[in-house]
């Protein structure tokens, strides 16, 4: 080890056994301190979820779903449940179809509280990293309230939900919701009013909307650069709440560069989701009528399903997430299952984002894309 | 370079009318489906790409039905025109192949790298065909094909030490 | 019996011959004794020699205060409640308590991270070099550790006394300690070169950086309290503080002070040598055990003594309350400063390194140097200012 070493290109493996590299690694050449190629390596979390959901029914299924990303649990869950309701064409009673919007964006808040924690954490204020995880708690006490559990929910089943609002957990969920609003001005000032996370957020990881869709981006990462691509909107799912209220898609636009977006505008486009959340679950609340939760004739039917392929899709809280499901006539388990997780597309697109720049850049941009590893390895 | 911000069913009159060869199913809602043959893939993928300005590939992936016959589903979504086109190629072997369409949207360089360490399809000119997700002992064996086998068949592979005897019904043990 | 060969009579008589043999050994053994008793001489005339020399009241005093108080002793026990102070300010800053379960108030905490780091088994890396690897470590902690023989603590508990005297301040003292200061970079930089891992390389190259941003803005700072006082010893400068504390005059300067030794001690927001989420732990990644505790030790040691440098600069030292021992006034504004320094450090994300060179050239050394023009101005067109700052 020379000191010329900062002449020749190095390889250095930001590798599994690494604080930020939450079971993924990454080969980077750098050049002094210029990353000058990316190889992002997947698989290092592969536990072969799709062959495994050949071997379960239709209601054990989404249990598997939920573990691969467990902080978005529910919106994990229903891509599945979705596409099953397809197969069958089943219709959720109208309490069911209000319930389910209202668990998926408050799901929608944790994984973002979740992600706040993480993205500040990395770029060094370990006092950012906790503040949001303690709202975080309130959340899952609301969360275990409801289902019994703080991660692996299981929630909802072909047909409707599994569990009711209990008084207990609208309390619950209140107290969750109104610390989140209390402190939003809080970590606004702490993340975008504070300089020096300006400094290192400002610039870095930029990408144009032309590439980021040809890349296969969705959600947050490409709203940042201006387009209100949100599937809640674009296609809404008639088992789910989001046609009955007036809402608006959160996009932000700057006028610095439009069309194109970098990390500090990631955050700022993070922000405006969590008021949009926050914004529907209000909306939601009070159409919230009496009945059933599920249609037990309908959940029955959803043991032995007919020949067909169904296609489940939601906006997830870092993009598109679907699961495709193939099934053969009266049969018990799917015959394909294919899980599309949006961090698939932003894992490889770090390929092309980061040569270029600085070593240590390279925290602050991957964690603006907002990746996690159970969804593109499964 | 018509931007059709009307249906599913305009791209596919024009995709059909420009390969006649191609058969087309409506989905419910703006959805459509095409059978593309295995030949005609880049030349599709490529006018989709030109009539869709802000095509997302979505997902694409294969599907095993036995006796070695594949499926290769493409799927893309519109914002614009808020619609969704699905791709179906049939594809018969034991090592299938088809073109790359990476190059036109690079963001199915690792869908096509998954699906060929999973199901054994080759796709050709493709810049990088490593194994992306699995583990070196089974690299080569197509985990995803149903001739994988994933019961107590296979359990010499395994290394590990045949499990005990399981007791049985009625209370003997054996 | 008297033999005879060949016809000569030898006069060899058996007895006479043993006898002469024990005298023989007698005499060895004699003088094994003497050797012995020699060497017990010679040391108990050094033991005198020692003691003569000790006995004399100074030097004995000298020899307690550079121990035991405020010397070693003093130091250790003093590292031990920072770095619990420490942990216990980070804590509530982030939002949670710190060591609670041990002692008190977690007191013995610390004592229990000690024993168990020591404990644990020193992993030396395949391609470091191994003897480096085991001295560096140790060295730097001594070498943060020797400054504190120059602060003063208190006008007659002090490790030097005033300049002039036996056992008498350096005159240069104040620049002693930024020379000697000045090695701990150097030894980040070697550390994480002989680890011979890519990811110390890094941090070492990084710590050479800061030094090179920091050192400089930091030692033009202090000169401003070193000119009011009109002398660079470190004695002098808190001894003329008896009138006025010099942060009254020179708020700036202990601004820019404090950020370059915050920048220079490498903790954050200017610890991009140990960015953990970058290069997991910099030059510090692949120590283990005993070298982690001393190197952890070394850093919480570093940031005692800058705050103390503060105090003694700019806050007047052992001036303050007139009824109080002047230990007891510098240690109180001694907390006082390590409890802003601390609340500043952790309120502040990490900078990329070329961001802190940039913040140290184009901010804090022309601010620096504006400060020196201005108290030399100062000094020498306000009348009435010298017999303030200088005092008795």
């Amino acid at each position: 080890m020379s000191p010329d070493i900062l002449d020749e290109a190095s390889e250095i493996w930001f590798g599994p056994q690494h604080v930020s590299a939450h079971g993924w690694a990454t080969k980077l050449t750098l050049v002094g301190d210029y990353i000058v190629e990316c190889d992002p390596n997947a698989g290092y979390f592969h536990r072969s979820a799709e062959k495994c959901l050949e071997f379960r029914n239709f209601r054990q299924g989404s249990m598997i779903l939920e573990r691969i990303c467990m902080m978005e649990a529910f919106l994990a869950e229903y891509p599945y449940i979705a596409a099953v309701e397809k197969i069958v064409d089943l219709e959720v009673p109208e309490r069911a179809k209000i319930m389910r919007t209202i668990m998926l964006e408050f799901n929608r808040i944790h994984s973002l509280q979740f992600w706040w924690g993480q993205f500040a954490g990395e770029l060094g204020l370990f006092a950012m990293l906790l503040w949001p995880w303690v709202d975080r708690e309130y959340t899952l006490d609301a969360f275990e309230t409801l289902t019994g559990s703080r991660h692996t929910i299981s929630y909802e089943t072909p047909g409707g939900v599994k569990y009711d609002f209990t008084p207990t957990f609208l309390s619950k969920m209140e107290i969750a919701l109104s610390r989140v609003k209390e402190r939003m001005p809080v970590f606004e000032d702490m993340l975008a009013g504070s300089p020096t996370f300006r400094l290192r957020t400002e610039g870095v990881g930029h990408y144009t909307l032309k590439q980021a869709l040809k890349w296969g981006l969705s959600g947050p990462n490409v709203k940042a650069c201006g387009l209100p691509m949100d599937l809640r909107k674009d296609d809404p799912d008639p088992n789910l709440a989001y046609d009955m209220i007036d809402w608006e898609v959160p996009t932000i636009h700057n006028e610095n560069h439009p069309g194109e977006c970098d990390a500090f505008d990631r955050l700022l486009q993070r922000f405006k989701e969590i008021e949009t959340s926050l914004d529907i679950i209000d909306k939601l609340l009070p159409l919230l009528p009496e009945g059933p939760i599920v249609d037990p004739k309908a959940r029955a039917k959803a043991n032995r399903l007919p020949e067909g392929e169904g296609y489940g899709r939601v906006e997830g809280t870092r993009g598109v997430t679907t699961v495709w499901l193939k099934t053969m006539e009266k049969a018990q388990t799917p015959w394909r299952a294919k899980i599309r997780g949006p961090c698939f597309a932003s894992y490889y697109s770090l390929k092309h984002i980061v040569p270029g720049a600085r070593f240590a850049d390279f925290p602050a941009i991957f964690g603006s894309l907002d990746p996690y590893p159970g969804w593109w390895d499964r | 370079m018509s931007d059709a911000p009307g249906s599913a069913s305009t791209v596919a009159r024009a995709v059909i009318n420009k390969y006649p060869d191609i058969e087309s199913k409506p989905l419910d809602g703006n959805k459509v489906e095409l059978i593309v043959p295995r030949e005609k893939i880049r030349e599709v993928v490529t006018m989709l790409d030109e009539e869709i300005s802000d095509a997302l590939p979505e997902s694409m992936f294969g599907v095993d039905l036995t006796e070695n016959k594949y499926e290769l589903i493409y799927i893309f979504w519109s914002h614009e025109g808020k619609m969704l086109i699905q791709l179906r190629v049939q594809l018969e072997g034991e090592t299938p192949e088809i073109e790359s369409v990476c190059d036109i949207f690079p963001g199915l360089e690792w869908h096509e790298r998954e699906t060929h360490e999973m199901f054994g399809i080759n796709f050709m000119h493709h810049p990088d065909l490593r194994p992306l997700l699995l583990p070196d002992e089974l690299v080569g064996k197509f985990p995803m094909r149903k001739s994988f086998e994933t019961d107590r068949s296979r359990m010499d592979e395994t290394g590990l030490a045949a499990p005990r005897p399981r007791p049985k019904p009625g209370g003997e043990s054996s | 019996m008297v033999g005879s060969l060949g016809g000569y009579e030898m006069q060899f008589d058996f007895f006479t011959w043993f006898g002469g043999l024990w005298d023989w050994i007698w005499g060895i053994l004699l003088w094994f004794w003497g050797i012995i008793k020699w060497l017990v001489i010679w040391i108990l005339d050094i033991i005198n020699g020692i003691w003569a020399l000790a006995a004399v009241p100074e030097n004995f005093m000298f020899l307690f205060r550079a121990v035991v108080m405020p010397g070693l002793i003093f130091l250790l026990l003093a590292l031990i409640f920072t770095v619990w102070f420490t942990r216990k300010i980070w804590a509530r800053v982030q939002d949670r308590r710190g060591p609670t379960h041990l002692g008190k108030y977690g007191g013995y905490q610390l004592f229990a991270d000690a024993v168990k780091l020591m404990a644990k088994e020193t992993i030396i890396p395949d391609k470091a070099k191994r003897w480096m690897y085991r001295i560096l470590p140790s060295l730097l902690l001594i070498i943060v550790l020797i400054p504190f023989a120059f602060i003063p603590w208190d006008p007659y508990w002090n490790i030097m006394g005033p300049p002039g005297q036996a056992f008498g301040d350096l005159s240069v003292s104040l620049v002693l300690i930024f020379a000697l200061l000045t090695a701990v970079p150097v030894f980040s930089l070697l550390i994480g070169w002989v680890t011979g891992s890519k990811y110390s390389l890094i941090g070492g190259f990084r710590s050479a950086n800061n030094q090179f941003a920091s050192e400089i803005p930091m030692v033009i700072s202090s000169v401003g309290p070193a000119m009011l006082a009109g002398s660079l010893s470190m004695y002098s400068i808190v001894a003329a503080q008896t009138s006025i504390w010099y942060i009254v005059l020179l708020p700036i300067n202990f601004a820019t002070f404090l950020v370059a030794s915050i920048a220079s001690v490498g903790t954050f927001p200017f610890d991009a040598p140990v960015a953990d989420s970058e290069i997991i732990f910099g030059w510090r990644t692949e120590l283990s055990g005993i070298y982690f505790t001393v190197v952890y030790f070394a850093e919480f040691a570093e940031q005692m003594l800058y705050s103390a440098i503060m105090v003694a600069l700019f806050f007047g030292g052992f001036n303050g309350l007139p009824f109080l021992p002047g230990i007891v006034n510098f240690l109180i504004k001694w907390l006082v400063v390590y409890f802003i320094f601390t609340v500043v450090t952790s309120s502040f994300y990490r900078l990329r390194q070329d961001q802190i060179v940039h913040l140290c050239w184009k901010y804090l050394l022309p601010l620096s140097i504006l400060n020196v023009v201005l108290v030399m101005f100062a000094i020498v067109y306000i009348p009435g200012l010298l017999p303030l700052v200088i005092g008795g």
